[in-house]
């Protein structure tokens, strides 16, 4: 088929499956350029925060704030910029690839640094003695060290990157329409004209890409890091072959949060401090390292408080609109419905309190649901080695789905065995699920993978066995991982609140649910009118987890260090 | 016809799976454990702690079998007692809890459940460390709720796999001496120990018998009685005398 044919299928009908390939390339060579942008940002910045302990004191704290910014926060500064300067096609494709260089950079660069740290002080040491010059030790030594923590972070960025696909390619904000040739594109346009076949054959279509990456281009690339670790013993080896695929598996999931939308969500614990708790070289009391842990916490929270407002400001401006007043952005927020002029509903504050509330409830019902499964499938893996064999696979390829491309999909299948209120509510819990149930899922199972070989067979010895065992041996081993995984799993969820609780469905019918996700994505589509309120819910949402993290998960969190395995 | 030993080990082999190849690990290895101290004795690798693990139960010869009694060992029973060579205790179960692990198998009350846990505790020297967590205990310390977990089942056999490998040179000598005191008294209701080691010296000096194995895949090159009375002098000629047939065997 020559180009002129398939360019003339593309406009009489896009969501001919004959698009696919090319939906794929133009999807692919977005993703590639804002890679190699992320790639030479990441190398340069990570080099020069890890070889110059000077420049480090500037980048990292730097680092530190802008990773932890939600993107939602500059997706709208970002569309309006980019959108006023460079009109049309070009604006909007310069405008999607810097918004995946934000996701995808942050983790790249972060690895970089990780990997420089672990050069042991041995190597630095005998560096120096034998004299090796600059330019022979960053590529002899430091190159070979950032390697395989940077393919990690590599593998890390594109899941995170694959999540946003769905939501750049196919955005509105205020008048302006986004709409990118793409595969993300090709499912949100079948779910707005209702066509589930269509919609499903773009989802298989950009699973099997997903599948086809990492078949091709990370997995070869991963088998070559244990060449380039510092290994302490060669025992450890086999053990890392051995689990390897489930340590893969468990880094990619966590890839789809660690990009900037959701870190914050996810650890409280701020890049910077944990960056402390990595160099061995500066000694940090523990006292003061949680002091300063605390002081990083807040500075955060004022940064990103200041960052939204700045934002918010930065959007008037672009939009040659008058500075509000604080009476104005009450008022701006007062007066904000989901549906406008409707007569009877929720507005202002009350409406963000019970959006929260709901919002809450639905995550709560897919975290039990979530739980229970999850626990369920660890405790059956544990008792059959073959299940776990021909369960992973599965699961590796459950989690490879982005859940913003699943989510279209989830609500036609629902809409149309369920009438609408009950429907879109069930709809968005399951896909609340799907943005949860895989943190759970594989800490429980490594969790369960690494009982001490010596504590199974002692408890065989012992007669240990059955419910016993269960009750005895596995809820206690996985409890830690639980709980982590839990937190993981509700950073998961918030940031999924936002994709799951507003659909445009045939004949642009808006489906939606009470919720914050919900408010984020009206106030989005309000433009400059909503940007206030796309302030605000971002900053209730982030005090939620906040206090939720502190109430719930910390208190179980030093519960669980009796659960933990001596090293 | 001859009496049938304790534990009756009968041209046992074992191979594993390596990367879809088998590799032979054991190799035909025959002997009889009777009421006696027994110690094997190997390089690493040898298949030893597999051999142990093979008469606990825990898991099966590839071909030839184990016999408790005259019958083939099928699992793990209460008539054993296992030491790990890692201590091998639960985190979260206080010395107590750890030590009653085994008893729930047995079918006697929770109060003499309590009873005999106490009892083995005291025994081994942990008296008042009942209720504290095994990462509260020293290396040493920990290695005597091992023990004592093994010793609470009131084993007819008890098995030691490199007990006293994980310990410094010390404590592992006074634990040495523990062991052999707590089995030459005569209320000790075992009849049988089974310890693997590494060490020839501590082999020589608490075994009755030590079988010595080959470097992989392992097999039994020689069977040698200690006939010296307790407690032995490390310089004793005749001690060296044993220590040297032994190692001159493994190298």
């Amino acid at each position: 088929m020559d180009l002129a044919l398939a360019l003339q299928l593309n406009a009489v009908d896009p969501l001919n499956p004959i698009n696919l390939p090319y939906f794929a390339a133009r999807s692919l060579l977005r993703l590639t350029l804002a890679f190699g942008l992320s790639l030479g940002f990441a190398l340069a910045y990570g080099i020069a925060a890890a070889m110059s302990r000077r420049a480090s004191h500037v980048l990292l704290p730097v680092l530190d704030v802008l990773q932890s910014v939600p993107v939602l926060g500059f997706l709208p500064a970002v569309f309006i910029f980019v959108l006023t300067r460079v009109p049309g096609e070009g604006g909007q494709e310069l405008a999607s690839i810097i918004l995946i260089f934000t996701a995808m950079v942050w983790a790249m660069t972060f690895a970089v640094i990780t990997g420089i740290n672990q050069i042991p002080n041995d190597i630095k040491e005998a560096s120096k003695a034998y004299g090796i010059t600059r330019s022979r030790y960053l590529r002899q030594v430091v190159l070979p060290a950032i390697y395989p923590e940077l393919i990690w972070g590599c593998i890390l960025a594109w899941g995170g990157a694959w999540y946003f696909i769905p939501v750049e390619e196919y955005a509105t904000f205020g008048m302006t329409q986004v709409q990118l040739k793409g595969l993300g594109f090709f499912i949100a346009q079948a779910a707005a004209e209702s066509r589930l076949d269509s919609a499903i054959i773009g989802l298989v279509a950009m699973v099997l890409v997903i599948i086809a990456i990492n078949r091709i281009v990370w997995r070869p690339l991963v088998a070559r890091t244990e060449k380039y670790r510092y290994e302490a013993t060669g025992g450890q080896r086999g053990f890392h072959a051995r689990h390897g695929k489930l340590r893969s598996s468990l880094l990619k999931y966590e890839g789809r949060i660690a990009n900037p939308i959701v870190t914050f969500f996810k650890y409280e614990k701020t890049n910077l401090s944990s960056f402390l708790e990595t160099v061995p070289r500066v000694h940090v009391p523990p006292k003061v390292r949680e002091r300063l842990a605390r002081i990083f916490l807040v500075t955060r929270v004022i940064v990103i408080i200041g960052f939204l407002g700045l934002m918010v400001l930065v959007i008037f401006f672009l939009e040659n609109s008058p500075i509000p007043t604080l009476q104005a952005a009450l008022n701006q927020i007062q007066s904000f419905q989901p549906i406008k002029g409707c007569t009877g509903c929720l507005s202002g504050f009350p409406l963000l309190a019970y959006s929260t509330a709901s919002s809450l409830l639905r995550l709560l019902a897919a975290y039990l649901i979530a739980l229970g499964w999850t626990l369920l499938a660890g405790i059956a893996i544990a008792r059959r080695q073959k299940l776990a064999k021909a369960l992973i696979p599965i699961f590796d390829i459950g989690q490879s789905i982005p859940a913003t491309a699943l989510f279209p999909i989830v609500t036609l299948l629902i809409l149309s065995r369920i009438s609408s209120p009950m429907g879109i509510q069930l709809a968005s819990i399951v896909l609340l699920l799907t943005g949860m149930q895989w943190y759970l899922l594989f800490n429980i199972i490594g969790a369960i993978h690494n009982i001490p070989n010596d504590i199974s067979e002692s408890t065989s010895a012992y007669g240990v066995s059955g419910k016993r065992f269960i009750r005895e041996i596995l809820i206690p081993a996985s409890f830690p991982a639980i709980i982590s995984g839990s937190m993981q799993a509700w950073g998961g969820g918030w940031n999924a609140t936002i994709v799951s609780e507003y659909i445009v469905t045939g004949q642009q019918q808006v489906q939606q649910v009470a919720g914050l996700g919900a408010v984020l994505v009206n106030a989005n589509n309000a433009g400059s009118a909503g940007t206030v309120v796309i302030a605000t819910a971002i900053i209730i949402m982030t005090l939620t987890i906040l206090i939720i993290n502190r109430l719930v998960w910390h208190r179980l969190m030093k519960r669980a260090d009796r659960y933990k395995f001596e090293s | 016809m001859t009496e049938e030993p304790v534990i009756r080990i009968d041209n046992v082999s074992k191979s594993f799976l390596s990367e879809e190849k088998p590799v032979a690990v054991l190799e035909n290895v025959s002997f009889n454990v009777g009421k006696e101290f027994l110690c094997i004795v190997g390089p690493s690798g040898c298949g030893k702690s597999t051999l142990l693990r093979m008469i606990d139960g825990l898991d099966r010869p590839s071909q030839g079998n184990v016999y408790f009694h005259g019958k083939p060992v099928e699992g793990p029973t209460p008539m054993m007692g296992m030491v790990f060579q890692t201590f091998a205790l639960i985190p979260w179960k206080t010395v107590l809890e750890n030590v009653e692990m085994g008893l729930a198998w047995m079918k006697i009350t929770e109060e003499d459940r309590l009873r005999r846990s106490e009892k083995f505790i005291q025994d081994v020297g942990l008296d008042g460390f009942e209720a504290s967590y095994p990462k509260e205990l020293s290396g040493g310390m920990k290695q005597r709720v091992g023990i004592a977990r093994a010793l609470a089942l009131e084993p007819e056999v008890l098995l030691m796999d490199e007990p006293f490998s994980s310990l410094d040179a010390l404590t592992a000598e006074g634990l040495r001496k523990e062991v052999l005191e707590i089995w030459s008294n005569p209320q000790f209701s075992t009849n049988s120990v089974i310890m693997v080691t590494h060490n020839v010296q501590e082999a020589v000096g608490m075994a009755d018998t030590v079988i010595v194995m080959s470097p992989r895949p392992g097999k039994v090159i020689d069977n040698v009685r200690i006939e010296m009375d307790r407690p032995r002098d490390q310089r004793d000629p005749r001690f060296y005398d044993y220590v040297d047939r032994i190692i001159s065997k493994i190298s």
